[in-house]
């Protein structure tokens, strides 16, 4: 409102005279009643001041329009001052009226009969329309960004989700994925998990206990791709090793496949979500697999661990600890099995000494059999003696692994051809079994290297091999045979009536077999070796068959391929006529002045330039008291006489010479 | 999901033992609430949509207008809402079909194991026919050595 601010007093509730009459009676004013009093207040209130005052402002206002358009260019008003005041306006017309209703409707009497909103202007209408219109498309641009905004989350959810899903149905396709039915489950994480643990391996019994590694919790990394977290080092891997008295072998290392401890998360570029994708599910099977062999080495071990404590095995625990066993499988020979992280053993890889590498594993066929000297001799012993750790590793793991998804399984398996005689059915077992194999191996590259060296040096021998292809037992023959010349010489030189007779035996075996730590040896054609050591080697066996030692074994081969050379010459002697006499190791002529004329065998498996060298002794009636004192080393001895390392054919015209010179035969 | 989860793998067993009644039953149920919920999301957003679409009418009054202002955001959460329920059906389906789907499974494991089988067997004898192999070349090669000229010569002397 204006400054001016009417006000309509009422008059003093006095009774005021209205009229006197003649009769001076007076009269008053009726009494209005309360309801009466209030209309006429009302009625008193008059709009006409503001309908006169609408009219002058609508003149003003186009008077400023006027006045605003000629000086537009000058000055430039605040565009919605003009809006600001007609809201003030209609602020206070609003309040008044509204003041005035209320009033009305607190008085019971009056009520407002109706109210008339004043018609509006075209150009009113066409305003209202246009702001509603403006609002609404307002609102209608609103709801097409928050469609937007939905739409682009919804479709990287299902982005997301397509490649978790596809990628944890490509895992299922080799790995048993289990879901955990817990109804809190962090967000992002729908409780998926996989399961390695075979439950149809083990009996009712439960002998083994599921590892820590059995279930693995499949989660989501920041894409939202299937990611699975492991801890480092929770990856193990069984080792095995030598530990002896020569060689130093220590904790080496085997197999370590480079896989990784635990699944990078894809952060390729954008474009290349294909590729990452598939990666990524390699990757997990990688991992995966890797848990899977962690697993496995696990369940050797402790089955290695429960058949080493096992007092019936009989096997010889020298060191037990938490993941380390040690067994004792020969004398001075000990092997270890343990679990280490495999993170470690893919370090030790790369520092191991070069020294280890060699004297862990160096097969015996690298071995230089032409010219030996003695200190190689004694330091390849010791090198080549070890089986490879890989292959007794392999080995290791494979009997178990037959016994653990074979036997168990009660399933049959074809691999079992290699191993006839698998011992009994259960860890303890298959432990005993592993160490005889092993001490099996190291006895047999012994007797394989003494069998070599004596070969070696003996010029007419030959070694020959038998793969048993059985873990526990080997098996070669030293093979001798006569050169075709001499045989043709042979044949030229014998009397007529005595070619008829049966051919001289031109091929002669030995055989050397060894079954677990034991050596035998079965050979054709000489008296019986061990007859040797009681004094009586007359006996004469056309096959003896004998068990010895490895430190004896160089001294019988040689002993028994000089018989059997002896019983060849005796018996090419015989076959041109003459009476030899044969004695283990001594063919023996009688002359005719009585003296005896022999051919002595020697054998010595030190001798560097050869193992089986031969004497010439004579021996008349009274040499029989010298004997005791003649120097067996003195070779320049009238009655002895060093031959040398001779061969066969050498051997040969020795004894035609012998021959001639007692006399008889057909020439 | 739980639930859905729950009675997939329940649903599953059975069948992987043979159809009974009673899964087939559950499995014929568990479709048609499937397929109810889907009906009931897509008709939610048509009809959300079909209102948003009929609130685009310019009305005299401002009051209606703001009333339908509210009116299209409340349809426009709707139809989100049943978006998003729509998509975690689909996680439902995916889900069950990880843990239902025995029959490819089972196909796929016994075509692996006939794989491996295979394998291990091609493996043993390729290690038969190795060994035989390094038996034979052992044989023949000490059978060349022991008749070389080396050794020949080496009986020659002394």
């Amino acid at each position: 409102m204006d400054g001016k601010l009417e006000m309509s007093l009422d008059k003093l509730p006095v009774k005021r005279l209205e009229s006197i009459e003649e009769n001076g009676f007076e009269r008053f004013p009726t009494d209005i009643g309360y309801d009466e009093k209030q209309v006429s207040l009302i009625r008193r209130i008059d709009f006409g001041w503001a309908v006169e005052k609408e009219d002058e402002e609508k003149k003003q206002k186009k008077r400023q329009k006027k006045s605003s358009r000629e000086s537009s260019s000058t000055t430039t008003p605040w565009p919605w001052k003009n809006m600001v005041e007609n809201l003030h306006l209609a602020h206070q017309e609003l309040s008044v009226i509204i003041d005035l209703i209320n009033t009305v409707e607190a008085n019971d009497a009056v009520t407002v009969a109706g109210m008339t909103r004043p018609k509006p202007l075209p150009n009113e209408i066409l305003a209202d329309l246009a702001v509603s219109t403006a609002t609404k498309l307002q609102c209608y641009r609103n709801l097409g960004k928050y469609f937007k905004q939905s739409a682009k989350a919804l479709e990287q959810q299902v982005a997301r989700e397509a490649r978790f899903y596809g990628a944890l149905i490509r895992l299922q396709q080799n790995w048993k994925v289990k879901r955990q039915r817990v109804a809190a489950i962090a967000p992002g994480n729908e409780g998926f998990m996989i399961d390695l643990f075979d439950n149809s391996l083990y009996d009712s019994v439960a002998v083994f206990q599921p590892s820590s590694l059995s279930t693995i919790r499949i989660d989501h990394n920041s894409d939202g791709m299937l990611a699975i977290n492991l801890p480092s080092k929770s990856c193990h891997s069984l080792l095995f090793g030598f530990l002896s008295e020569h060689s130093n072998a220590g904790p080496k290392k085997s197999n370590k496949s480079k896989t990784h401890g635990s699944l990078e998360n894809p952060s390729k570029k954008p474009e290349k979500e294909s590729l990452s994708d598939n990666e990524c599910v390699k990757d997990t099977h990688l991992l995966l697999r890797k848990v899977h062999q962690t697993i496995f080495d696990e369940q050797v071990f402790e089955m290695v661990n429960r058949g080493a404590v096992n007092q019936s095995s009989g096997l010889n625990v020298t060191g037990i600890q938490e993941n380390y066993v040690q067994l004792c499988i020969g004398p001075g020979i000990s092997i270890y099995v343990s679990v280490v992280p495999s993170d470690q053993g893919d370090q030790a890889i790369d520092s191991e000494d070069p020294e280890n590498l060699e004297s862990a594993a160096v097969p015996s066929d690298s071995f230089d059999g032409v010219k030996l000297a003695e200190e190689k001799h004694n330091s390849l012993t010791k090198k080549t003696s070890f089986p490879n750790c890989i292959t007794c590793e392999i080995y290791l793991k494979q009997i178990f692994h037959e016994y653990i998804f074979v036997e168990a399984k009660g399933r049959p398996f074809s691999t079992s051809t290699r191993m006839p005689g698998q011992p009994a059915n259960d860890g303890s077992g298959l432990l005993s079994h592993f160490c005889l194999s092993l001490s099996h191996r190291i006895i047999s590259n012994k007797v394989l290297m003494e069998l070599e060296n004596v070969v070696c040096r003996v010029p007419y021998l030959h070694l020959i091999s038998h793969p048993t292809w059985h873990s526990r037992s080997s098996a070669w023959t030293i093979y001798m045979k006569i050169p075709p010349s001499i045989l043709h010489a042979s044949s030229q030189a014998r009397t007529p009536d005595i070619q008829n007779m049966k051919n001289v035996k031109s091929e002669f075996w030995t055989k050397v077999m060894v079954r677990d730590d034991c050596i035998n040896i079965e050979a054709e054609g000489a008296p019986n070796v061990v007859g040797l050591f009681k004094d009586s080697s007359d006996d004469i066996c056309s096959t003896n068959k004998y068990d010895c030692n490895l430190d004896d074994l160089p001294v019988i081969i040689l002993q028994q391929v000089a018989s059997q050379v002896i019983r060849w010459l005796h018996e090419e002697a015989l076959a041109v006529g003459i009476k030899a006499n044969r004695d283990f190791l001594c063919l023996s002529f009688e002359l005719e002045q009585g003296e005896i004329l022999s051919l002595v065998a020697h054998v010595d498996p030190e001798d560097i330039q050869g193992c089986i060298s031969w004497l010439l002794t004579m021996e008349d009636s009274f040499a029989e008291e010298k004997k005791l004192h003649m120097n067996i080393a003195d070779g320049a001895s009238e009655y002895r006489k060093f031959l040398g390392y001779l061969p066969l054919d050498v051997l040969y015209s020795t004894l035609m010479d012998l021959v001639s010179l007692c006399g008889g035969g057909s020439h | 999901m739980n639930k859905a989860g729950g009675i997939a793998i329940g649903g599953g067993g059975g069948v992987g033992s043979g159809p009974t009644t009673s899964a087939a039953a559950a499995a014929a149920q568990k479709q048609k609430a499937l397929m109810v919920r889907v009906e009931t999301d897509i008709a939610n957003i048509v009809d959300n949509f079909t209102h948003l679409v009929n609130a685009a009418r310019i009305n005299d009054t401002p009051v209606r207008n703001s009333q339908e202002a509210c009116t299209m955001d409340m349809r426009a959460s709707r139809m989100a809402q049943a978006a998003d329920s729509l998509l975690k059906l689909v996680s439902e389906l995916k889900q069950t079909a990880i843990f239902s789907g025995f029959a490819s499974l089972n196909d796929h494991v016994d075509q692996r194991i006939g794989e491996f089988t295979q394998l291990a067997e091609k493996t043993d004898s390729l290690l038969a026919r190795v060994g035989e192999e390094a038996a034979a070349s052992l044989k023949e090669l000490e059978t060349h050595y022991y008749s070389s000229a080396q050794r020949t010569t080496q009986t020659l002397e002394p």
